[in-house]
């Protein structure tokens, strides 16, 4: 016997559409392999993707699927979740999807902690385009719309979701599959807003003109910027900013999820008091 | 028993809503419109509904597709900034076929305008509120209960038709105060028409909700029990998913126009004839300059001047054969065709009727008043 | 868990229609089981090859590293896994230095 991947994939849509060696390809995988462990029925599943070569996931999936427009996946995912709470709601965006068009939807969904799983597919260009640049390019890259260099800063996505309020942030990437399932199997599980960094490359545009135009290549130059947390946390200070740590970099289950507070709003109206919630100016 | 209140037009629009079984309101505030959020915020959650105000105009629309793609009637409201903020999510909308209703308390325009004044100036957006090839719906209620009627009709037409309804209301309506006399809540309740449901005899994994006649709107069951189909905004077939066959894009767009075009006798066409029987001379309003009309209209009938009134409700898709015949009664001289706008129905009225009537346009938002209306007939001549 | 019948006595088989030869399966393989021959009829022209089953250990690097659900490993539990040894560590590193495809002597073992 061996893993049955076909009960979970549409199958009359393989081979998928990316290219050789894409590592949205192994992201599907691991998350199919998460559902799997944590036992869920896919009629119980929604997939809502964006635009780019990440919102192709979803049409792959053998659950309900929705294919948005470009940034606005998590409005979309929340408006589903908040209407069937208890069903299971996975948002899969490009790292222009997600940071940049969709930035402000992404920090709203982290302030509100809605139980919404978001996959930022980070492969630092945009891909289905045409390599133009995204917040994630590495400064001093070539992308198609920085010809001569990148100077644009960059965002650290994870401490950009720490800073809006997400309660479960981990970063892993593709060369490593067995603990981006566990980080998938551990945020799922996770009653609120899951952000999980999945670093993946896309050698055939931003590696093919930045000196990784292999899968393989372009995969080794993710392994040679990622660092456990553990071991990131004893590099000098002067080298932290040549790597990114992975693994659970924050985790916390004190704030209560945004369907189940606002059941409490529901509770109020129907026996016309207040919701019993103190004043509270920080968020944490 | 018909239930008399007293209310405004946005919080009509919200107890409408609620009396058509809308369960989700997602939006974002802005003036005039926000006290249909105001009042949805409170009476959602008494009945069990969810109420979310989103970081911005795009996720308020975006947030109540959401719902509605997952089964549950929704709503979200606007005002002429939010509209062209939320373009983009309406195409999806069309695309998805799925049901909404916006509506969008008109205001001072262009961009930023003047937020707390009336205005008339998003009639042509209505009609091509995206980009691309699509048929849009669009009521105009002209009275205090209109804001409650054509809010429960644009639930109906949404799930009937799958699609966008736009209720466009104006800072006049939608602020007015007054006393309103609604439809008894039995009969309202009776009228609700809910999205079609599949053919249970077809087996769930083989349900293709995109598979229907030319004619008709798609059959898009709920998620969640055990249908699993996809949605995109791409052009899809029979299928839902993705494709760029040149014969199956084309009948796509072909049936996204004929779904609504095959109901607009039937199910959309609605207007008023004031007075028309015997006129001679004729008005075209809509929205809250047909109260200033009708009262002009009341003041001359009193002198022994024969004049009416023909009112639009459902602006788009236009009432062709009506406005066309009305117009053959008519001289153009003798049409009257007041706007809170620069001219934007009468480019309509003049293509139907084949002459242009005279306008009265004004854009700074003032209402029109009767005596205004009063006296550019008696310019024409009345 | 989602299961599948597997060939009979088989440690890692492929399915030759989903593979777009994109290296990883082979690059990841710590024990040169596997390796890229050329193949005319497909679109970059090669095609991934489990030239030495008797040597998989079962690690299942290869099927979690595939994009395209192309090649699988059998449940440990259904089939005896080899033991890591040092020829295969350094015939895997001979054929990914080989980029990734068969060396001569694989390709007569592929056929024999």
């Amino acid at each position: 016997m061996a893993f049955n991947y076909n009960e979970y994939l549409r199958t009359d849509k393989m081979p998928t559409l990316w290219c050789w060696g894409c590592g949205d390809g192994i992201i599907l995988k691991a998350v199919i392999r998460a559902i799997d462990k944590l036992g869920w029925n896919m009629d119980d599943v929604c997939v809502v993707s964006g635009i780019g070569c990440s919102g192709r996931f979803s049409s792959y999936l053998n659950c309900n699927t929705v294919h948005t427009t470009h940034g606005r996946t998590v409005a979309y995912a929340t408006g589903i979740k908040l209407a069937n709470p208890d069903k299971h709601v996975i948002v899969v965006a490009g790292d222009g999807d997600g940071l940049a068009i969709g930035g402000n939807h992404t920090i709203h969904g982290c302030r509100r902690n809605i139980d919404i799983n978001f996959i930022l597919i980070n492969n630092f260009i945009y891909g289905l385009t045409n390599s133009q640049v995204s917040p994630t390019t590495p400064k001093g890259m070539w992308a198609v719309t920085t010809q001569y260099g990148n100077i644009d800063p960059t965002f650290d996505a994870c401490e950009l979701a720490k800073g809006a309020g997400a309660t479960f942030i981990a970063r892993e990437s593709v060369t490593d599959p067995k603990k981006l399932e566990k980080m998938f199997i551990k945020g799922f599980e996770h009653r609120g807003f899951s952000f999980f960094d999945v670093f993946s490359n896309c050698h055939v545009n931003l590696g093919r003109k930045n000196k990784m135009g292999e899968a393989i290549e372009n995969q080794e130059w993710i392994d040679s910027i990622t660092l456990p947390k553990a071991k990131y946390d004893k590099l000098p200070e002067e080298e932290k900013i040549n790597y990114f740590p992975t693994g659970i970099l924050h985790h916390v289950e004190d704030q209560m999820e945004y369907c189940d507070a606002y059941d409490l709003v529901i509770e109020a109206a129907q026996n016309k008091k207040k919701v019993d919630v103190p004043i509270q100016v920080k968020p944490f | 028993m018909a239930r008399e209140v007293i209310s405004s037009g946005n919080e009509l629009a919200a107890l409408a809503a609620i009396d058509a079984g809308c369960r989700f309101f997602g939006g974002y505030p802005i003036t005039p419109s926000s006290e249909v959020a105001h009042e949805m915020s409170v009476l959602l959650p008494r009945v069990g509904g969810k109420f979310i105000q989103m970081e911005d105009e795009i996720g308020g629309i975006a947030v109540a597709l959401g719902a509605s793609m997952s089964g549950v009637k929704s709503m979200t409201n606007t005002s002429g900034p939010g509209m062209s903020l939320k373009a983009e999510q309406i195409g999806l909308g069309f695309m998805t076929e799925t049901p909404l209703v916006i509506t969008n308390v008109m205001r001072g325009g262009p961009s930023t305008g003047l937020p707390t004044r009336v205005q008339q100036g998003d009639i042509n957006q209505a009609k091509s509120p995206t980009h691309g090839d699509y048929k849009s719906i669009t009521f105009c209620p002209g009275s205090l209960e209109e804001c409650y009627t054509e809010v429960v009709r644009a639930f109906n037409v949404a799930e009937e038709l799958m699609t966008i309804v736009i209720v466009l209301l104006d800072e006049t309506l939608g602020h007015m105060h007054g006393k309103a006399v609604l439809p008894d809540l039995e009969e309202v309740q009776a009228s609700i028409v809910d999205r079609a449901k599949p053919d249970p005899s077809i087996p769930k994994e083989e349900f293709k909700p995109f598979d229907v006649p030319d004619d008709k709107p798609a059959v898009i069951p709920p998620m969640f029990q055990g249908y699993r189909f996809h949605l995109t905004g791409l052009h899809h077939g029979p299928t839902g998913f993705p494709t760029e066959d040149a014969e199956i894009c084309q009948r796509l767009i072909e049936r996204l126009h004929r779904k609504i075009d095959v109901r607009r006798k039937d199910l959309l066409d609605s207007y008023e004839e004031y007075m028309l029987d015997d006129a001679e001379w004729l008005i075209i309003a809509y929205g809250s300059v047909s109260r200033s009309a009708r009262e002009a209209i009341n003041r001359l009938r009193e002198q022994g001047v024969k004049i009416g009134m023909f009112r639009p409700i459902t602006l788009w898709p236009s009432p062709e054969e009506k406005i066309k015949e009305i117009g053959e009664r008519f001289p153009a001289e003798k049409i009257l065709m007041p706007e809170l706008n620069m001219g934007q129905y009468i480019d309509e009225v003049e293509r139907i009727m084949k002459k242009r009537p005279v306008a009265l346009n004004k854009a700074n938002g003032r209402p029109i008043s009767p005596t205004e209306i009063l006296d550019k007939l008696k310019e024409m001549g009345i | 868990m989602a299961l599948l019948k597997a060939p009979e006595n088989t440690p890692v088989w492929v399915e030759e229609s989903n593979c777009k030869a994109c290296d990883l399966c082979v690059a990841y393989c710590p024990a040169g089981v596997l390796a890229m021959v050329p193949e005319p009829k497909t679109i970059l022209g090669a095609m991934v090859k489990v030239v030495y089953p008797e040597a998989c250990i079962g690690c299942n690097d290869c099927e979690l590293e595939c994009p395209d659900f192309a090649i699988m490993v059998a449940d440990r539990k259904e089939y005896k896994f080899a033991k890591l040894t040092q020829e295969a560590k350094e015939r895997a590193e001979a054929i990914k230095k080989n980029h990734y495809m068969a060396r001569e002597e694989d390709i007569k073992a592929l056929c024999a």
